[in-house]
């Protein structure tokens, strides 16, 4: 018997040390130690790789990817979310994010709805170029712009235009589907009649469930179009919202004109601003209006980027640091490329860069000079540590 | 600092920027090791971190940071970051009170973090014990202190009659459990709920709790206050790793460890993810223990590790509501920084559960912006609330019922919060949920672990050695001692100081060697 000790003295110390001593060990803790690795990877993997099955064209525009899995069901997601997806390009290596245009009820594809963006880098390809059996890998579903049970209401009105309407079709038919209280307006502004994505489709799950209304406006009409014409101002917002103006959350989904619109819009009808959700949709697109730019400075004028001590390349000041830093082939994690998800975070060693109001960098993040790639614009030659 | 990914060999890789891998570093980059820090997160911080929703910035994990104590009345954690030279780039601020306890509209009382304070509160609740509040803050004090000699100041050195004559109230309390210790004091059951609140911060309801363990929690905060960091802990996250930086340590994001590597029985490399092996003569794993071992280290568990772990069981994990309001503390009734509330007076029945998620039972709800009003917006509160939650049930769901459940009980987390804070849900302006799954997202805890193994009497450090089982492997965290900042901080120092005292500060690499 070993000698008695000054843990021996504690009371109860024996008889515990003698039953963890007896304790019988078990494949229970190795099988423990694996979860982490097999639920993470069934709710939130890290990457998908996704095929495609089918290339829906849905308007002269705008194509809508099947993408299926490869293996197992695709993880959740909340009616609204995006994926980032990965596309090699003119051998850049980069991602954009689309939000899922599909019901969450389908996990066996997410479809992609992508419009072509007037001299784009990356959605030229993607609506014309991608055919069947083409593979790409994604991040999982990410993103706050989804309606949130905890305090969204069930009255919901969806300012969506052009292709904003993909995460709305989402939701749409997630409300369906579960057939609940939840109620959902959608008011989609397109330019013309061509432009209107999922028209057939939303038509008829408005006229089959009576928790869904739909109200097109169309900017340039043809002389045939007999609906809503101009763009979604607040009184349409306030006319059709009729009693429940102040009760009901709305959604905010399309090119950047029709946000700052809205947004006035919808303050000077004196919503709380916590009823009002939009998602930043890619970095600003002129740099040169953001405020702390240096005035004289030309967006196109060319700095220097140091890649602390890994190497150095010139890029235009008016272009996001991300997007240049992929295109000298460095690469890092993306994900919703608007400032948000500060997966791309880096820091700023010298130099300075300015960064959209979209940003949300966290405070400490401030002091120490970390900042989201995808929205700093640098205006000076910078040193980076990815 | 290159950070190149050409790296060769260093003294020390460790593995995880979380609370323990953080310090761990500082300390041995300020010692002159040339050290790598791993984190497959894109941030440091572990849970010492939080994230952007809307305007507000929400603190994932530090609810009230303790032992930092005052610049007239410091203790363990302020000298510590002063010793790792980040102190003087924090500011705090603290709490006046402990916590506000509430069940329904039963019980409502507030415990100011000064003694007196504390025996005036329960004095007046209940005149005929206030004795026993004096005899319990008493003990509490004794134990704690003689603690403190029995386990650093020699005190385990003594033979087993000598021990128990100088620490008689240590040897006789320490491992009952704090409900026996209640239950002989106290008639009162008010009393008893409300002194044992604490519970909620170490994971198990008073009748599987140590009574060391709570009285070291709760001395540590009465004596030298509750704390917050301006900034959130993430400031206090980038604060070390930037000071790690400046010292020449290398760090790593999005790069998690593969595989520790050994040769003849003793730590040689660590693989990454990514499949670039870095040579070192020491680790330090702030990964979990049974995830270091079972999964990382080459040999698999060794035999005495598996032997520890039959007793371990995986720890809690939490559900938590993080809140952005559009309301004051004041106008949303918040008179303290910290409340708990439950549902009943028998903490033991409101502990979490491993066969079902059910109805929440008790919360601990933390107002960042009281203390604090920098910590959101002006005009707005930054609140979150925190309920104990098994990942068991959790991790039963099917992907497909995954987000809704999450959703359901974050409601309900809400609803809960209401009876105390009516109104809240109303001002609400940005939310989020947090279950096991997401702590076990970005944690890789098993079970979405909190503070490591379920902190029962048999888990105490007195009984659990935690010494090195694998030459130049050491572990720092949750997993290795107590749960919670205070101890996670100190045990990556410790660690750090256990590797330089075996590798030997005069063999370290010199600077500007290769590598």
């Amino acid at each position: 018997m070993s000698e008695r000790t000054a843990y021996d003295a504690i009371d109860r110390y024996t008889s515990i040390a003698a039953s963890i001593a007896g304790a019988q060990p078990s494949e229970a803790c190795e099988l423990r130690a694996s979860e982490p690795a097999t639920v993470i990877e069934r709710l939130h993997p890290h990457r998908l790789t996704l095929e495609v099955t089918e290339v829906i064209s849905e308007t002269p525009t705008t194509t809508t990817l099947r993408m299926a899995s490869t293996g197992p069901d695709l993880p959740p997601f909340l009616a609204g979310q995006y994926v980032n997806l990965f596309v090699e390009l003119d051998g850049t290596r980069t991602s954009r994010p689309y939000a899922i245009s599909s019901a969450p009820a389908e996990r066996d594809h997410y479809d992609l709805t992508v419009r072509e963006v007037t001299r784009g880098f990356v959605s030229p390809h993607l609506v014309r170029r991608v055919r069947r059996g083409d593979r790409f890998h994604s991040t999982g579903p990410m993103g706050e712009f989804f309606r949130n049970p905890l305090f969204h209401g069930d009255r919901l009105m969806f300012l969506a235009g052009g292709s904003g309407v993909a995460p709305a079709r989402s939701m749409i038919r997630d409300i369906t589907a579960r057939g609940g209280t939840s109620r959902l307006h959608l008011v989609y502004g397109s330019r013309d009649r061509s432009d209107i994505i999922f028209r057939e489709e939303l038509d008829e799950l408005a006229r089959a469930h009576d928790t869904i209304e739909i109200a097109h406006v169309i900017s340039e009409p043809d002389p045939g179009w007999d609906g809503r014409t101009g763009f979604i101002t607040g009184d349409l917002i306030a006319e059709l919202a009729g009693p429940h103006l102040h009760r009901t959350t709305y959604y905010l989904c399309g090119p950047p004109a029709m946000y700052d619109f809205c947004l006035d819009a919808l303050q000077r009808l004196d919503i709380a601003r916590r009823r009002v959700r939009y998602e930043a949709n890619g970095p600003p697109a002129e740099p040169g209006r953001l405020r702390g730019w240096p005035g004289q400075l030309d967006p196109a004028t060319t700095v220097v980027v140091n890649v602390d001590g890994r190497g150095k390349f010139e890029a235009a000041c008016g272009e996001p640091l991300l997007n240049s830093l992929e295109r000298a082939g460095y690469q890092l994690e993306a994900g919703c490329r608007s400032g948000h998800c500060s997966l791309c975070r880096v820091k700023i060693l010298s130099g300075a860069v300015v960064s959209g109001p979209e940003a949300r960098i966290r405070r400490s993040d401030e002091w120490t000079g970390h900042t989201h790639a995808c929205t700093a614009f640098p205006v000076s030659d910078v040193e980076v540590q990815l | 600092m290159s950070a190149s990914t050409s790296t060769s060999g260093v003294d020390v890789v460790v593995i995880g920027a979380g609370n323990a891998g953080l310090t761990a570093a500082v300390r041995l980059a300020q010692s002159g090791a040339a050290t790598l820090l791993l984190e497959q997160h894109n941030i440091p911080g572990g849970c010492a971190t939080s994230f952007r929703r809307g305007r507000f910035e929400f603190e994932v994990a530090l609810h009230q940071l303790s032992g930092l104590g005052t610049e007239n009345h410091p203790f363990q954690i302020r000298q510590l970051l002063g010793e790792l030279g980040v102190l003087d780039r924090l500011e705090f601020v603290y709490e006046p009170d402990l916590y506000r306890v509430t069940i329904a509209d039963l019980v409502d009382v507030t415990l100011p973090a000064d003694r007196t304070g504390v025996v005036g509160v329960l004095a007046a609740l209940h005149p005929a014990e206030s004795r026993a509040v004096e005899r319990f803050l008493d003990l509490v004090h004794d134990v704690f202190e003689e603690w403190i000699a029995f386990t650093y100041l020699g005190g385990s050195q003594l033979g087993p009659d000598e021990a128990k004559k100088k620490y008689p109230l240590f040897t006789h309390y320490a491992l009952r459990t704090l409900r026996e210790v209640l239950d002989e004091l106290f008639v009162s059951q008010t009393l008893k709920t409300v002194l044992a609140a604490y519970w909620d911060y170490l994971g198990q309801t008073p009748a599987n709790l140590a009574f060391v363990d709570y009285a070291v929690v709760f001395e540590v905060y009465l004596e030298y206050k509750p704390a917050h960091i301006k900034g959130g802990s993430q400031a206090m996250s980038n604060a070390l790793l930037d000071q790690f930086q400046r010292l020449g340590g290398e760090v790593r994001f999005s790069c998690g460890a593969g595989a520790i590597l050994t040769e003849d029985g003793h730590v040689k490399a660590v693989r990454t993810v990514g499949g670039d092996t870095i040579s070192c003569r020491a680790v330090v794993s702030n990964v979990s223990t049974p995830v270091t071992y079972g999964r990382l280290l080459d040999t698999g568990t060794p035999a005495a590790v598996a032997q520890d772990l039959a007793s371990r069981p995986i720890g809690v994990s939490g559900c938590m509501v993080y809140l952005g309001l559009d309301a004051t503390p004041h106008e949303l009734g918040m008179t303290t920084s910290t409340s708990f509330s439950f549902a009943g007076f028998d903490h033991d029945l409101l502990g979490p559960r491993r066969d079902e998620i059910g109805d929440p039972r008790a919360i601990a709800v933390t107002c960042y912006s009281l203390a604090d009003p920098s910590f959101s917006p002006p005009g707005t509160t930054h609140l979150v609330i925190m309920d104990l939650q098994y990942s068991e049930p959790w991790t039963r769901l099917s992907p497909s019922e995954y987000l809704d459940v999450k959703f359901a009980y974050g409601n309900k987390l809400i609803d809960f919060a209401e009876r105390t804070f009516p109104g809240l849900r109303d001002t609400i302006a940005e939310a989020d949920v947090a279950t096991p799954i997401t702590v076990m997202r970005y944690l890789r805890h098993p079970g979405g672990a909190i503070y490591g193994f379920d902190q029962t009497p048999s888990d105490s450090a007195l009984l659990r050695s935690g010494g090195v089982v694998v030459p130049g492997l050491y572990l720092a965290g949750a997993w290795t001692g107590t749960g919670g900042f205070q101890p996670t901080l100190t045990a990556g120092a410790a660690a750090a100081d256990a590797v330089l005292a075996a590798i030997g500060r005069n063999h370290l690499s010199p600077p500007g060697a290769p590598r």
